[in-house]
């Protein structure tokens, strides 16, 4: 199945490298343009210690905030590692994310 | 084994004869055109000339694979009769998998234009000019697509093949689309039907596309066609599809949901558009002619054949005529005929609805979600041509839902769209049904059978 254009979902075949506060600033925002999709309020502010099943976001939010990051980023850090990983608060989720993001070669 | 004529349950005779044999006792003229391709044709007249071809493989088992369907098509005819068995074999299979089938069918001989099977003989066959009585009672060995790679060989009688055939007058002179691969089941059933009712079959090359194919249908005139679901999205999305002047619609092989058949219907009024149901487990099936989709709930009291329906625990059961044994072995039946089909079904109203297979089931976070079901939402969705649900698993939830879908206008604005569909689904879905991501795409792969891939 081959994308149609390049105006709606961006695949990609090589990871994207990004620095630490660019990966934290990609995941908020597309943590923002979910609960837009989902909600009339304003999203939670995503904070170092904010709990992540506090934030109104359930586990099958984050399942497809996962598989999103997947598409953008091109790869998944829940799939990468042996041992199961469940990260409670946001910096842990972004720390997660960095810790198995591809290094530049 | 010597041909004998056989009555099917509801006594009607049905042909045993080889094709061959069948078609030249209808009295058709000499110059009545049985098959037509692009290139070729095939006449009444050229019958005799095509059994002494088969006088090469008299008594043999025999395997086909040929990449032309005019060429496969022709070959069935000039080998049924005179071969003990006739095994057909998609095109497209790898070669590995075409020797390692015939080595347990026990082929005697390979007929291929391919280059890459080894030991295979081209066609056509060169024979000495004698031409012999077409009277055994060739066994058809067919394949059906296995999940695991190799594909599984069923074994068919001629009748079974011929059972379902029609012929009345007015289906003299139909001229049939062959949309289907000559060598799945449903593909025999419509050759079948075609020749042996007195009809045409116009049958596309194998490298046509469905545009092309269609284009070229409309020249030929053709008056009746048999696809998948999946595949009439696509013939509608043809721009020839408007110039078809068709008498019947057939669709099969999976769910004929309202959209398909409301858009069929709108496109064209004048036709008589049927929907069949066939079961492998069962062996059996019913088809349904009131365009509706699913099939009406008076049948499980009053069955509309010989053919007796149930629903339990929203799957469909069915007793064959005779309560005969079920065909595929791993098939459950209960004390009084009925077998399962592994297919689930929802009464809503007067309708008794399909909603897919019991195995075409995900779970998406502890929650089953029929995948069938889900595709039958999206495409009521008035923007949407095709569309597909595939798998992706997820570590959270053990699988999300991706759905990719066709626009009905492929200059749509894709993110728009796919905001749209979006809320269609929260609205109508449950939240483990609403696909995860949806990826607008140009076209959404089938298998040879005509039927959707739902490979991710």
């Amino acid at each position: 199945m081959n994308e149609m254009s390049p105006t709606g979902f961006m695949s990609v075949d090589q990871p994207v490298i990004l620095t630490p506060d660019a990966l934290r600033a990609r995941i908020i925002a597309l943590f923002n343009e979910m609960w837009r999709e989902d909600r009339e309020d304003e999203p939670v502010e995503l904070k170092d210690d904010t709990i992540l099943l506090e934030t109104g976001f359930d586990s099958m939010a984050f399942a497809v905030l996962v598989a999103r990051l997947d598409d953008e980023l091109g790869y998944d850090p829940f799939t990468m590692t042996e041992d199961p990983v469940y990260p409670q608060t946001f910096l842990e989720f972004i720390e997660f994310y960095t810790k198995c993001a591809p290094k530049p070669e | 084994m010597r041909s004998q004529a056989g009555v099917n349950a509801s006594g009607d005779t049905v042909h045993c004869k080889a094709l061959n044999t069948a078609i030249l006792d209808l009295n058709l003229a000499d110059d009545h055109a049985l098959l037509i391709s692009p290139d070729r044709a095939l006449y009444v007249a050229d019958l005799p000339a095509l059994a002494v071809a088969g006088e090469v493989v008299a008594g043999k088992a025999i395997a086909l694979c040929l990449t032309q369907p005019y060429a496969l098509i022709t070959a069935l005819l000039a080998c049924d009769g005179h071969a003990h068995t006739m095994l057909l074999l998609a095109p497209d299979l790898p070669p590995a998998t075409v020797v390692s089938l015939a080595e347990q069918a026990g082929i005697d001989l390979i007929i291929s234009d391919r280059s890459d099977i080894e030991g295979a003989v081209s066609w056509p066959l060169k024979g000495e000019g004698r031409a012999l009585a077409a009277d055994t009672d060739t066994r058809w060995l067919l394949t059906t697509s296995g999940t695991t790679g190799m594909p599984k060989m069923v074994e068919h009688a001629r009748a079974s093949v011929t059972r379902g055939v029609r012929a009345s007058d007015a289906a003299r002179g139909a001229r049939w689309a062959m949309f289907y691969d000559p060598t799945r089941f449903a593909g025999t059933q419509v050759l079948a039907q075609a020749l042996l009712s007195g009809g045409t079959l116009l049958v596309p090359d194998a490298n046509m596309s469905v545009t092309d194919a269609v284009a070229w249908l409309v020249e030929q005139g053709c008056t009746h066609a048999s696809a998948t679901p999946s595949l009439w999205r696509r013939i509608l999305m043809a721009p020839a599809a408007g110039g078809l002047s068709l008498k019947q619609i057939t669709l099969g092989g999976e769910i004929a949901d309202g959209a398909i058949l409301m858009a069929l219907a709108a496109r064209y009024p004048q036709t008589r558009i049927t929907h069949i149901y066939a079961s492998t487990e069962t062996g059996v099936g019913f088809s349904v002619q009131d365009g509706k989709p699913g099939f009406p709930a008076s049948w499980l009291e009053q069955p509309a054949g010989d053919i007796r329906i149930a629903v339990r625990d929203e799957m469909l059961w069915l007793r064959p005529p005779g309560g005969i044994a079920p065909r595929a072995s791993h098939a459950e039946q209960d004390d009084e005929g009925y077998i399962c089909t592994r297919d689930l079904v929802q009464r809503d109203g007067e309708r008794v609805l399909f909603l897919g297979r019991d195995d075409a089931s995900l779970n998406v976070g502890g929650v089953k979600v029929q995948v069938e079901a889900v595709e039958q939402v999206v495409h009521d969705h008035p923007d949407v041509a095709q569309c597909c649900i595939t798998a992706r698993p997820s570590p959270i939830m053990g699988n999300l839902l991706t759905l990719s879908v066709v626009p009905r206008d492929p200059a749509t604005d894709s993110v728009a769209l796919k905001r749209e569909i979006k809320v269609w689904c929260k609205e109508r879905l449950p939240r483990p049904a609403q696909p995860a991501t949806i990826k607008i795409v140009a076209e959404i792969a089938m298998s040879a059978s005509g039927k959707l891939e739902r490979k991710a």
